[in-house]
Order: C-alpha cells, then structure tokens, then sequence
C-alpha cells in the first residue's frame, strides 16, 4: 500500500497466470493431505492382493481384469470420497465465494481442483501397476502402460462425474460423505462381478455395464490392447455416456455457496 | 422511486469510482434489493447502513458478480461490470463477511494464490514485507484458522487490496472485532483513503460510520431511504416525527437509523 495518492496501474492477470496460481495452490492442498491421498492407494492395492490370493479369485477374470478391477476401485475412491469431500468442505467454509470476486473464471476454479485429482488417479495407478509387476508378475508392453494411463483418465471422468453430481444436488458436508460412501456399492462393488458369472448371467450383465463394470471392462482393453474389442468399445461409450449424463447433472445443479 | 445520490464527495471534481443504477435482486419471489442507485465517487468512503436482511450484502454482491441482478447496471471506474466482468473485478477488492481461505495453505501460500490470481508477482521476499506491514510477519507460516479474529480480518484486507485496486468493497470489516483491532482496521481503511481509494462497506456500527465513512446511505427493505454525509443525515433527519419518537435527547445517527428503519427485531 502506498501512502501517496496515485491512480493504479490495472494488469488483468492472464489465463495461464490465473491457471498456475490455481494449480500451484491445489497441489500443494493435495500434497499436504498425503497421509490421506496413501490412504487411498491401500484399498486398492488390497484388493489387488486379494484377488490374487483368494481361493475364487480365478472366476473374477484373468489376471489384467484383476488389475483393472483393483484400478477402478482406487480410481472410484478418489473420485467419490476424495474429491466429493474436498469440494464440500471448501463450499461450507465460503471458499468458492471467495475465488469468485477474483478475476478468475469459474471454470478454472474446478478446472484445477479436477486436474489434482486426475493427477492423483495417475500416480496411484502407476503404484498399482508396479505393485501388480513387481508382486504379481503382470507386466504390459509400453503401448499398454501408455494406453492405460489414457484410460484412466477417461475413467477419472466417469466417477469425478459421480462426484460432481454428488456435491451438485447435496449441499451438507456430512450428507455428502455419507451419500458417497453409499453410492459405492452399486457403482463400484456392482462392477466387481462383470467378468464372473459366479451370481448368474443377469447380474453379470447388469454388473459389466455399471459405471464400475464398464470402466473395468475399458481398462482391461487399455491393459491388453491386442484384445480390444467391440465389447470394450461399447464399455468407452458407456463410460462417456455416464461421464456426461452425471458431470451434467453434476454442472446443471451445482451451487458455489451453501448458504 | 429509487433515492438517487446527488451529495458531492470529498473532492471539487470528482469522477466516479463506482456507479450503480436502479439495481434489482430477488431471491425467488423475494426482492433484496429494490432500485438501488448510488455513485461513489474516487477517494471516498461510502458507507451502507442497514438492519439484517435490509439489502446490504445483497447489493455488495451484485456489484462482487457473485449474483446476477434481475436488473439495473454497475460500472466500476469506466468498465461495465455486466458486459465485461473479469475487468470489473480486476479492479476491485473485496473482503466478505464470512471469508475463509484454503484450510490447508499457509497464510503467506494464500496471500501469494491471491496475489497470482490478480497477476500480480510477488516473491517470497515481498510477501513477508506485506504480511510484516500487517503485522502478520510471525504468522506467515501458520494456517487462516490459526488466527485470532483481528489477524484474520487483516489477511482479509491484505488480500482484498493486494493489487492496489482503485474500488474496495467491504462488508462487515469489523464485525466481532475487540476496540483496539477495529481501530487498527478503521486506521488502515484511512491509509487506503489517503492513497486514494474508494471504499464502499457495510457496517451496523453508527460509530463506525462516523468515524470513517464521508458519506453514509441507510437502506432498507431493499430500498435506500437517504444518503448524506453523517452530520448532515442527522441535520435532515432531526425533526422528523419518526426520529424524535426514539432520541434520548441530541439526535444522533443512531436514532435517524433506528427512526427510519423501526424498532422491531430484524432477522
């Protein structure tokens, strides 16, 4: 603050500058909740071993649908309780309204806040692919690796779709938490069953075009490109599908404040 | 018929700072704010006075973006607030009632998001100078939630004005605030003045009002009832039936208030 009257100078801050101040700010908020962004890596890495080393575990699928199951399950976590939390909690303390009287265009605002996540997604599937190589001796050629990482980010949409639908039609911090703990089971859980006929054929249909099954099914084309088929080209659309109808939801109804 | 504001400010030739005209916001069925014009004019403090739900933070956000106006128009300096917001908020501050930053960033790690998100570059450097003029030094590296009240409304105010906007927009700036941390806020809302800023805020304090601001409106109902200066709303006030059925005495602001606005409980 100067102490002599003069008329400022006006700079109106540029996108990428607005987008770095964001991110950095985002990041940082991300990296500093590591112990509980490692929580979120466990699950699936759990799942991954138990998988493997259950007795029934064959009749869930090959070895890549395991992966891809346990993929879905981290990427579904971070998504639905990770990000879903994160927003809720922002809104009720007035943060959102407070980024908005900046020159910052709200699609930033979220923007930055989704890219930590999908970033997030990232590193826990590369540590569940090695966990996978190294333990389970599952390794893919580096088209696979790349064509996977993709896919996980189409995926990413599905479930932070999910989410963004979630804190767009419940404004409690507590009501969303529980809503999305809730929500796993027929978005998450159903999907475990897509490649098992182990509950009969219906369920195994319901089961593989769930939001859960059809990004299972989608990763475990991404893991064994040679195998792409129609059937994991139906599970792409279906997963954009969802990723639409829920981030529309999700957008249509989402409010920046609580009060 | 919306009040219009004719009273000249503190300068001979005034331009204007910030110029709103025949503003309407309505909540569903509900208007919070009824025709509102007013001018601030560049150097001046304006206050807006008000009971809860009278309209005052209501036309605060209309003028922040942060709600869309069924109708009327706000230009800040010469930018279109309506055609070109981003250029409108670039040049102003603004401190909320209720603001709470990121829970997890330090307080110097928000004064530099804030910082970027106005295009300005401040190095590390810098931002110990600005949280030191604060006297905020010591707690750079603490959490938003880690400050007492005062130092919380100071970072508020730090950042609000951050990139030496010509327009400020305070609601409620000392708000739960001890004596002494409202004087060391009216005191840096002073040095603003000084260098030349406008300063629109809200405040239920008469004393505040006094102190302060140069020119004070009294809304209501969404309506504004009157604009003058302190002294001068007093003097036009003093022998309305309304006002000398609730002064004790001398008429003060308090009682033009507390006259035109009602005796009853305001939620």
């Amino acid at each position: 603050m100067s102490s002599q009257p003069s008329a400022p100078l006006i700079h109106p801050p540029t996108l990428s500058g607005i987008l770095r101040a964001l991110l950095q700010a985002d990041l940082t908020v991300q990296l500093r909740n590591g112990r509980a962004l490692l929580l979120t890596f466990f699950p699936p890495l759990a799942v991954l071993y138990g998988l493997f080393t259950a007795k029934r575990g064959a009749q869930l699928g090959s070895p890549i649908v395991k992966v891809s199951l346990a993929l879905t399950l981290g990427i579904a976590l971070i998504a639905i309780l990770g990000y879903t939390a994160s927003v809720a909690r922002d809104r009720e303390l007035g943060v959102f309204q407070r980024l908005r009287v900046t020159p910052a265009p709200t699609w930033t605002i979220m923007v930055s806040q989704l890219a930590v996540q999908i970033l997030s997604m990232l590193v826990m599937t590369v540590v569940v692919l090695i966990a996978a190589a190294v333990v389970e001796k599952v390794t893919l050629d580096p088209a696979a690796y790349l064509l996977t990482l993709a896919m996980v980010i189409v995926s990413s949409a599905v479930f932070l779709g999910v989410g963004q639908a979630l804190v767009g039609l419940i404004k409690s911090v507590d009501t969303v938490n529980a809503v999305g703990r809730l929500s796993f089971l027929p978005l998450v859980a159903l999907g475990l069953f897509g490649h098992s006929d182990i509950f009969g054929t219906t369920f195994e249909t319901i089961s593989r075009w769930s939001p859960g099954g059809a990004v299972a099914t989608l990763l475990s084309g991404a893991m064994n490109p040679a195998a792409w088929s129609a059937e994991t080209w139906w599970a792409f659309m279906a997963s954009v599908v969802y990723s639409v109808v829920f981030a529309g939801v999700g957008i249509r109804w989402f409010q920046w404040s609580t009060r | 018929m919306p009040t219009r504001v004719t009273v000249t400010g503190p300068t001979a030739a005034p331009s204007l700072a910030l110029q709103v005209e025949d503003l309407h916001v309505s909540y569903g069925p509900k208007r919070a704010v009824d025709g509102v014009s007013l001018d601030i004019n560049e150097g001046e403090i304006f206050g807006l006075l008000g009971p809860n739900g009278a309209g005052k933070t209501s036309t605060l956000s209309a003028i922040e973006g942060l709600l869309r106006p069924d109708s009327g128009s706000i230009r800040i300096g010469d930018v279109d607030a309506g055609t070109n917001p981003t250029a409108a908020k670039a040049r102003m501050g603004v401190q909320l009632q209720s603001t709470s930053f990121q829970s997890d960033l330090t307080i110097r790690e928000i004064v530099r998001l804030y910082a970027g998100l106005y295009g300005v570059s401040l190095s590390r450097g810098e931002i110990g100078d600005l949280l030191a003029d604060v006297h905020l030094g010591e707690e750079a590296a603490k959490r938003f939630s880690q400050l007492s009240g005062g130092q919380q409304k100071r970072v508020s105010l730090l950042i609000a004005t951050i990139h030496d906007p010509p327009l400020v927009l305070l609601d409620e700036p000392t708000a739960g605030l001890d004596p002494q941390a409202r004087r060391q806020l009216w005191d840096r809302i002073e040095r603003l003045r000084d260098a030349g800023r406008s300063i629109l805020l809200t405040t239920h304090s008469m004393e505040e009002a006094q102190a302060v601001c140069h020119r004070v409106a009294i809304i209501d109902r969404g309506k504004l009832l009157t604009v003058d200066t302190p002294a001068g709303l007093i003097e036009k006030h003093k022998d309305d039936p309304r006002v000398r059925k609730v002064a004790h005495g001398q008429v003060t602001l308090e009682d033009v208030f507390i006259g035109l606005t009602g005796s009853e409980l305001r939620d």
